[in-house]
């Protein structure tokens, strides 16, 4: 257990040794993570990596087989009335009342966070703003498009101001527009001191937003970095262009006079490649 | 080629039908299931253990001649004779459809110009029960072996027709005398019937055998406004109401279900406080539904049906409070039983229609065999109806329903601990 300190201060997330089985099967085996305030993190892995079991143990929906963990300073498991008021997680389902207007929808879920009054109001219009749906803000949910939908999911999340917050894929099935401005909110807020935990298939969106990577697999995390780091990590698996040229020494001698000059520069690897190189190439159906 | 096409479509389509066990409980179990139950209830299992009318037998005289006559009633076939005392309030609160009462001289007096009147209390919400009682009144009279008996009920019936036997030895008069007469009994009827504000009735068997026979026939249950129409009427609306009030709060208890596969749930859990509040919320939600949904359907019937449901509606609040806990605790229990909406949505049709043939609301139980009223009471339909039939037949009010709300209260605090208990464990753990 770590030691209990002032929650204002601790690292958003501290997790050690955790582990979580599901009867015989170890979705998380062993898991060290740790997240400090106003940086975002991308958690990555294959199917069946361990990545939602982490997520809602780390939210307060699933309690740790083994393992601390402390979330804003706090156990997610005994004072999670307190954390979950602290927190805020994007699921990857559209967690939307359909026949509900987008007004009603965040209301609603801002009344059951507690907030009330003008207070209420005054964040349902900043959600509205930041999502672009202040014109649409009367029309019921089921008449929006995927893009809009994956927006108003997102904000529903933010309604309550928390210090730390949880995407589960936000960009899942919808159009570059949608995806692009679901970016330029996450960015935004990132920007104004949010810390953010981001998980996604795409890691081209890792690369964007996330200050910090981690590698999940088979309930552990195999590395952990910023992208640089963990691009140097997999330096050997990088794919390096040799040019061969035989040149005589005068030839080369009148290249050199005119400025033109020889190196030979390795290409790191990309995130795509360092993925496949720690988590392999074989198929990952979940189970 | 469209053959084969239609071939492979209809084959594909009874591969996922087979795969589909709500629809085949649907189609296949339910109509078995509840074909079952009628013909149980109508003519019990192989042959036998028919329904049988439930007769009050007074006897008032205890003398050789009345005791003939008891025999006699309990060895039809068609009855299932109690003997018992104050049989017109046991009537008259709907514990049986019919009492007979011999009054005290009756035999000695059989014969005699000052022959004592049997009379026959009946409640007269219980059509079918009259009719079948009418039916077995006059052999069970005739067969009970008293020759005197049978002289004196044949004079009073020819009497009753207009047949005199100052009239006789001309059979053709005697015909015409008595088929007059039954002309003009069924003519004066008819002009009462056409009367302004006369109650529309077709020929009665059931009162008209017994007064045949002698007997004098009281209707004693169903208060100021009781006739078989409204007695049906009141059945038939609370009966609806209990049922569909069923279905309407199962489909309101998954919404449960509904929100878990939406993902809104999980959402609500994670709100400070949600996880206590949403089945609390459901519950809510659910029980005001309920109550919406009976008091439109009773003032429904009040308006257009005349059930009288404005006659004292402080026991109908009550009672129908208790139905909507019940019900809603129920709904809660099998949403939360479900693994999918689907599911349930299978399984609470067959229990919701189980329950609503064995609890009383298609038919009254008392129109059923003995062990099925006690089958029934397993259900909370039979209790909800005799709640109802109580208050708006029998005109009973908080004192005459004190059982049913409790069995309705006993059935709303099972049900909703089964669904909070099923809730923790399958929406609140972190197991």
């Amino acid at each position: 257990m770590l030691p209990l300190g002032s929650t204002r201060g601790a690292p958003a997330i501290e997790v050690r040794g955790l582990v979580r089985l599901f009867g015989e099967r170890r979705a998380v085996d062993g898991l060290d993570l740790e997240l400090e305030r106003g940086q975002s993190l991308g958690l990555l892995g294959p199917n069946g990596a361990g990545k939602t079991t982490t997520i809602r143990v780390l939210c307060t929906l699933c309690a740790p087989s083994a393992g601390s963990v402390r979330v804003l300073g706090l156990d997610p498991q005994r004072e999670a009335a307190e954390l979950r008021a602290r927190i805020g997680v994007v699921p990857q389902e559209l967690a939307l009342y359909d026949p509900l207007h987008a007004d009603e929808n965040l209301e609603f879920h801002g009344r059951m966070h507690g907030l009330s009054g003008a207070h209420l109001e005054r964040r349902v219009d900043w959600a509205l703003e930041l999502a672009g749906l202040r014109e649409r803000r009367r029309d019921p949910v089921s008449t929006y498009s995927g893009g809009m939908k994956r927006r108003l999911n997102l904000v529903t999340a933010l309604l309550h101001e928390p210090e730390l917050v949880f995407m589960d894929e936000p960009t899942v099935g919808v159009d570059p527009q949608s995806r692009n401005h679901v970016f330029e909110m996450v960015e935004r807020l990132h920007a104004d001191g949010l810390t953010l935990v981001y998980t996604t298939h795409q890691l081209g969106e890792v690369e964007r937003l996330c200050d910090r990577i981690a590698i999940l697999d088979t309930g552990r995390a195999v590395a952990q970095g910023t992208l640089e780091e963990l691009r140097r990590g997999q330096a050997h698996s990088a794919v390096q262009r040799y040019a061969r040229v035989e040149l005589d020494e005068g030839t080369r001698t009148r290249l050199e006079a005119a400025g033109i000059t020889f190196r030979v520069e390795e290409e790191l690897p990309d995130l795509e490649a360092v993925f496949l190189a720690l988590t392999g190439r074989a198929l990952r159906d979940e189970e | 080629m469209i053959l084969s096409g239609a071939w492979e479509v209809c084959r594909k389509d009874w591969r996922l039908f087979l795969r589909d066990r709500t629809a085949l409980l649907l189609s296949l179990a339910l109509p078995i299931f509840l074909a079952t139950i009628f013909a149980a209830a109508m003519g019990g299992f192989g042959g036998g253990g028919a329904a049988r009318v439930h007769l009050l037998v007074e006897d008032l005289d205890q003398s050789a001649r009345s005791q003939s006559l008891v025999r006699g009633l309990e060895a039809n076939a068609s009855l299932r004779v109690e003997r018992a005392l104050d049989t017109r309030r046991r009537i008259a609160d709907g514990k049986a459809p019919a009492a007979l009462v011999i009054p005290a001289g009756w035999g000695a007096s059989v014969g005699s110009a000052q022959q004592q009147q049997l009379a026959l209390y009946r409640d007269p919400g219980a059509t079918i029960e009259q009719q079948i009682l009418a039916g077995a009144l006059l052999p069970a009279l005739l067969g009970s072996g008293d020759e005197e008996l049978t002289r004196g009920i044949v004079l009073h019936g020819m009497g009753e027709l207009g047949f005199s036997f100052e009239q006789f030895p001309g059979m053709r008069s005697i015909f015409d005398s008595t088929w007059e007469a039954i002309s003009k009994w069924a003519d004066e009827h008819a002009a009462q019937d056409a009367l302004p504000g006369a109650p529309q009735e077709d020929f009665d068997f059931a009162s008209f055998v017994p007064r045949l026979v002698g007997m004098r026939v009281e209707d004693v249950a169903g208060g100021e406004d009781a006739t078989q129409k409204s007695a049906m009427q009141s059945h038939a609306i609370s009966g609806i109401a209990v049922m569909m009030l069923l279905f309407g709060l199962v489909a309101a208890g998954g919404t449960i279900l509904e929100e878990h596969e939406q993902g809104t749930l999980q959402r609500l859990r994670l709100a400070p406080g949600g996880g206590s509040a949403i089945l609390p919320g459901k519950f809510l939600f659910t029980a005001t539904l309920g109550c919406a949904q009976l008091a439109i359907l009773f003032v429904f019937g009040g308006l257009v049906f005349s059930v009288p449901v404005f006659r004292d509606p402080l026991p109908l609040v009550v009672l129908s409070l208790a139905v909507v806990a019940a019900a809603t605790g129920l709904g809660l229990a099998l949403a939360m039983l479900a693994q999918t909406r689907k599911q349930l949505e299978g399984f609470s049709t067959l229990v919701i229609l189980v329950m609503s043939a064995l609890g009383g609301s298609w038919f009254p139980l008392i129109a059923t065999p003995a062990w099925y009223q006690k089958l029934g009471h397993f259900t909370l339909n039979a209790w909800a109806m005799d709640g109802y039939q109580a208050i708006l037949w029998y005109g009973k009010g908080l004192g005459g329903i004190w059982l049913e709300v409790l069995v309705l209260l006993a059935i709303a605090a099972g049900t909703s601990a089964v669904a909070a208990r099923a809730w923790k464990r399958r929406f609140l753990s972190t197991d």
